[in-house]
This record gives structure tokens, sequence and C-alpha cells, in this order.
């Protein structure tokens, strides 16, 4: 079912594809600019490259819409609770720095939208 | 000569035990008559001299002392620089290991194979480091092990339990949730999740801002301006926490000498509501600890506490109502990782343990049924695999006529490449004229320290070319200066 094709962060970044920017081209490549970039980024980080001069709330941060069921915020902050949480202990400072602020983020929704623990 | 040792190696304690004759564990005290040394070190400006334990944390001069260095162990560029000369997180740490080993063999004998534990989210540097840190020491690591791992082999020790148990280890600077199966002397290790800047200090922060803003409503001036004064109103926050885990309120009086003194006001429920954030933070992790192995919270028999900070009743209360059941002490909360390492010395070849981390590379990956496309991140060995181990996944080439392959080690199990570490590239030199679509087989091996070697192999031609992962950056030695620095920090005066 899989095609897996061996690519390397070179190869990646000459082949122009369609995929979301590579790692650690890192703080460039995740806040450029290029249309290529952000047709990959998922919705809170579609969020964050083009953040308005007011800070994000932490709902847009996490991509939580008001129509979103209960069921579906709480899964969707599990799956942004874990990919941030590995994050925080990047090799890359920025990637730390920026995974302190969605964890923060994260949990200010769920208290916001869930029982206190 | 001490056969079996074991050292917690901790962000804000370090404690060392070994296994006695009759095969129970024991805590070796070091010279100043303390079972655990802050793992603080100071650089004094007029002896040639390096402190160690609660005399550098208490008495030297912050700008030439360094705390909580373990903090930094992951960190390829961190550095502290006293007087001109650049230390290692490694070096720090293995001038508080060196102080232990030289101390403590005066009571058991010499030391020179020990078992060092680690946070289980410790990545690959961080592990890499911690044994540079024993070798510098001069001591020999025989294993990694995590930390929840060795506590949860103490107190099965100690209590004689059986089931399923999840330990929930929180430290000075970091929070460990290990699930794991205990039957009779067998453990096998289910899942370990950890979280960096959950622990104690992380609360004592907190606390001090809540001096802060105290002293500065009453005196409207800031309650320190420098690091000694900050270290201080730091002690000060650590104290009324102990004290807020006993009593409902704690008053205090803070002050400097330019702006005056404050008395603070703490209840129990303002620390409390303080630290909900942080607690919150915390049962996600339980949550993603029981998810990533498919359990629920009713499925977990033992819910056991490890760390000074589960000494905070909030944390009690929190996980009993997560569980449904209170959540017990594994006894002396601080001495159970070291206990459990020196146990696990001797055990070790009955506790089956996991891999804490994904391995992958990156790939072009085209579904097939979906359509969907692009680079990801493709995982060779998967988080809670058993260890050691090794595991083979197969490419093909995308181009024709390429006479370079390389080949990205990435760390992470998330398939969006952004969100994973790069840790190391192999590059494979291949024939001419191939076509696109030669297959590659790229095998990573996972050894029981946690540390990954990685081996591609071009199936045409059969050349292959294998590494184990190095890192560079300023705050990490070559092997060579391993050896040079070893030799020199072997005769230092450490006390």
């Amino acid at each position: 079912m899989f095609k897996k094709v061996l690519q390397s962060l070179t190869k990646a970044f000459g082949a122009k594809i369609t995929a979301p920017p590579v790692n650690r081209a890192s703080s460039t490549a995740r806040s450029g600019d290029s249309d290529t970039g952000k047709k990959g980024l998922p919705e809170s980080d579609a969020v964050k490259s083009d953040a308005p001069p007011k800070a994000p709330s932490p709902e847009s941060l996490c991509g939580i819409t008001v129509k979103m069921p209960k069921y579906e915020i709480r899964k969707r902050l599990a799956v942004l609770y874990r990919r941030y949480n590995r994050a925080a202990s990047s090799l890359d400072a920025g990637m730390r720095a920026e995974s302190e602020m969605m964890l923060d983020a994260i949990v200010k929704v769920r208290e916001k939208h869930f029982d206190p623990i | 000569m001490a056969e079996y040792v074991g050292i917690d190696l901790g962000t804000t304690l370090t404690g060392l035990a070994w296994l006695k004759a009759d095969g129970n564990p024991e805590i070796v005290p070091n010279a100043d008559g303390e079972r655990l040394t802050p793992s603080v070190v100071y650089f004094d400006s007029h002896e040639e001299v390096k402190l160690v334990g609660s005399a550098a944390r208490d008495g030297g001069d912050p700008e030439r002392t360094v705390y909580q260095i373990k903090r930094h162990m992951d960190d390829p560029e961190h550095f502290v620089e006293i007087d001109g000369r650049k230390w290692t997180p490694s070096e720090i740490s293995a001038l508080i290991l060196s102080k232990l080993q030289r101390e403590c063999s005066r009571i058991i004998g010499d030391i020179d194979e020990v078992v060092i534990t680690v946070p289980a989210n410790f990545n690959e540097l961080a592990r890499k480091s911690t044994i540079a840190a024993a070798e510098l020491a001069g001591m020999k690591v025989r294993r990694l092990v995590n930390e929840p791992t060795a506590a949860a082999i103490y107190y099965a020790h100690s209590h004689g339990v059986t089931g399923r148990v999840l330990v929930f280890d929180m430290g000075g600077g970091t929070l460990d949730v290990t699930i794991l199966e205990v039957e009779g002397d067998n453990i096998r290790i289910l899942t370990s999740e950890g979280a960096r800047h959950l622990g104690g200090g992380n609360i004592d922060d907190m606390l001090v801002e809540i001096y802060a803003e105290q002293y500065r409503k009453q005196v409207n001036a800031g309650l320190f301006t420098d690091e000694r004064q900050r270290r201080r109103v730091i002690h000060a926050a650590e104290d009324a926490k102990k004290m807020l885990s006993k009593l409902q309120r704690v008053n205090d009086t803070i002050g400097n000498d330019t702006d005056g003194i404050a008395r603070i006001d703490l209840s129990r429920e303002h620390f409390e509501k303080t630290i909900s954030r942080l607690l919150t933070r915390a049962i996600m992790l339980v949550e993603q600890a029981l998810d990533g192995v498919s359990l629920q919270p009713k499925d977990i028999e033992h819910v056991v506490l490890v760390g000074g900070s589960t000494r905070i009743p909030k944390v009690k209360t929190v996980l009993e109502k997560f569980f449904g059941k209170p959540p017990k002490s594994c006894g002396n909360v601080d001495e159970a990782v070291a206990l459990g390492a020196a146990l696990f010395a001797k055990k070790s070849a009955r506790v089956q343990e996991v891999c804490n981390q994904s391995y992958g590379t990156l790939a072009y990956i085209v579904n097939a049924r979906t359509g969907e496309e692009g680079v990801r991140n493709s995982i060779v060995i998967a988080k809670n695999t058993p260890i050691p181990c090794s595991m083979t996944q197969v490419y093909t080439t995308s181009e024709p006529n390429e006479r370079r392959i390389e080949v990205d080690i990435t760390q992470g199990e998330d398939s969006d490449p952004r969100y994973v570490d790069l840790i190391g590239r192999i590059t494979l030199e291949v024939p001419p004229n191939r076509p696109a679509g030669c297959e590659v087989a790229v095998t990573y091996s996972y050894d029981e320290n946690q540390r990954v070697s990685a081996r591609v192999k071009d199936k045409s031609s059969g050349r292959s070319e294998e590494i184990a992962v190095t890192y560079k950056g300023a705050g990490i030695l070559s092997d060579e200066e391993l050896l040079k620095r070893g030799s020199a920090l072997r005769q230092l005066r450490i006390e």
C-alpha cells in the first residue's frame, strides 16, 4: 500500500515538493513565507505563521474551533500534547521554546473546556 | 570492591547506593554525612578546589556556582564558563560523580563500575553525556537505567507487589511516568513517558514569583536585583513549599538590604491554584502513557509515587481522583531511585526494557489507497519496542544515476518531520548508471543503554555503511578531549 522513497534533507528541499517543510532547516523553514511551506501546515501552525499583531488565543494556537465537539477537542489536545511534549526535548532551542509556549496553550484549553483535574 | 553500585544523578540531589551481602540495597553517605548530595558545584576563586554538595549550594558566590546542570545534558551547545575555562555539562556532572565515588569508596571499597539512572525521556545525546560524565570521573557505566524503572524495582523488592504498576516520578526537574508489569522477580516495562520542566524546580520558580509579587505590592520595589538575592528567595520558597505540604498556611519574611523586608503570606489553597496548570500537564502525560499502551486508569493496579515533589498533597489528590484509588509511596521517595539502581546492577537480566523513542528516516511516502504523499518521518524502530533490538526497513531510491545515497537518522515518533530531531546522517557511495527504484535497506540497532547505531545497505551493489550516532557542539567533548580532560579532572581537588 505504501511506496517509500528514501529522501534526505537535501533532496527534500531540492525537489520543492508539496509536503511540509522539513525539520531543521529549522526556524527559517518554519517561519518562512513560501507557499510550499504553508500548504502542508496543520491548522494551528497556519494560524501561527500568519500571526496578527495581537497574540493568538490558546484555542487558535491549538486549532480548536467553536463548533468542535468535546471528544474532538480532547483528541486534538492529546495529539498536540504528544507532539509538543516530545519537541520540548528537541535539539533545536527554537523548537524547545515554541513547544513550551504550545504546551502552555494546550493546558489552558484543557482547563477551559474540561473539568478541573 | 563494591560490586553492585547504583547512582541517581538527579537534577537537585544525587545519591549512591550499593547492594549489601544480604541482597538489600543501602544508601552510602558522603563525607559530609549526608545521604543525598546536592547536585551543585562551586568553583572557588581563591583555592584550586571544586566544592560539590551542600557547601556549594549554601555558601558560594552564585556567579561561580552551577545548579541543575542535568537540565542541560541534552543541549549540544550548552557550557559554563568560569575564569575563561569552558565546562561542558558532562564535566560538571563528572565533578558531582567524582565526589561520590571518592567519598563513598572509603566506606564500601573501590567503585569501578556503576549503574546510573536517567529520566525516561532523556534523549540519545543526554544519555551519551551521562556516560561521558561517569567516564570522566573514572567509572565504567555497567548500564544506564531509567529512573522510574529503578524506582519500580525498589518498590517491587521492598513491597513484594505483583501486577501492573504505574510509577509517577516527579523529581527536581522532570516528570517521568512508567507503566510496567511485575511478576515475581521479573519486570517488564510497557512504556515510559517523560516531560521536561515539570518538577520541583518549576514549582519553586512559581513560588518565587508569588514572593516577588507580594514584596512588590508591599514595598513597591523588586525583591531581588542579583543572583545571590534570587538564590536566597529560592531557598525561602523551597522551605515554604515543604511547609505547605504539612500546613494550611505559611508566613515568612523576606527582603533585601536596599528596600527592606516584607511579610509573605501563603495559603495551601493559593499554592495549589498556582501549580494547577503544572499538574494538568502531569495528568496529560499520564493519559499519554496509558494511551500509548491502550490501557485505561482502571487497568493499573498500583500507582507508585517517587520523587520529592510527590510529597505535595495536591499531587496525591489529583492522582487519586484520576485513578480512583490512592497512590502509594515507595517509602523514601528521594532515595528509591538510587536504591533501585543498585538492585538493577544485579538484576538487570530480569528487567525487560523498551525503546523510549522512535527512530526513523525521511522518506517520500505515497499511500496508494488514499493518494496522500509527501516527505514524512518513516519509523524504523518504534517507541516501546523491547530492547536490545535491531529493525530493518527497505526503501527505494528516487532518481536514476545517483552516486550518493544520504540517509538522515531521525529521533521522535511524529510523522511530521518538523517535530523530530535529526541526529545523524549516513552517506553511501554507490556505483554509477543505476536506474531509480533501487532497493536500500536501512537497519537501526538499539542497545541496552538506549544508544542507537545505523546501517545502510544498497541491495544491488551489496555496499554498506554503518555509524554510531555522534554529536557536535560547544557542549560536547570529542573522544580525544574526553580522555585528556578525564585525566585532568581526576587530579582535581573535589570536596
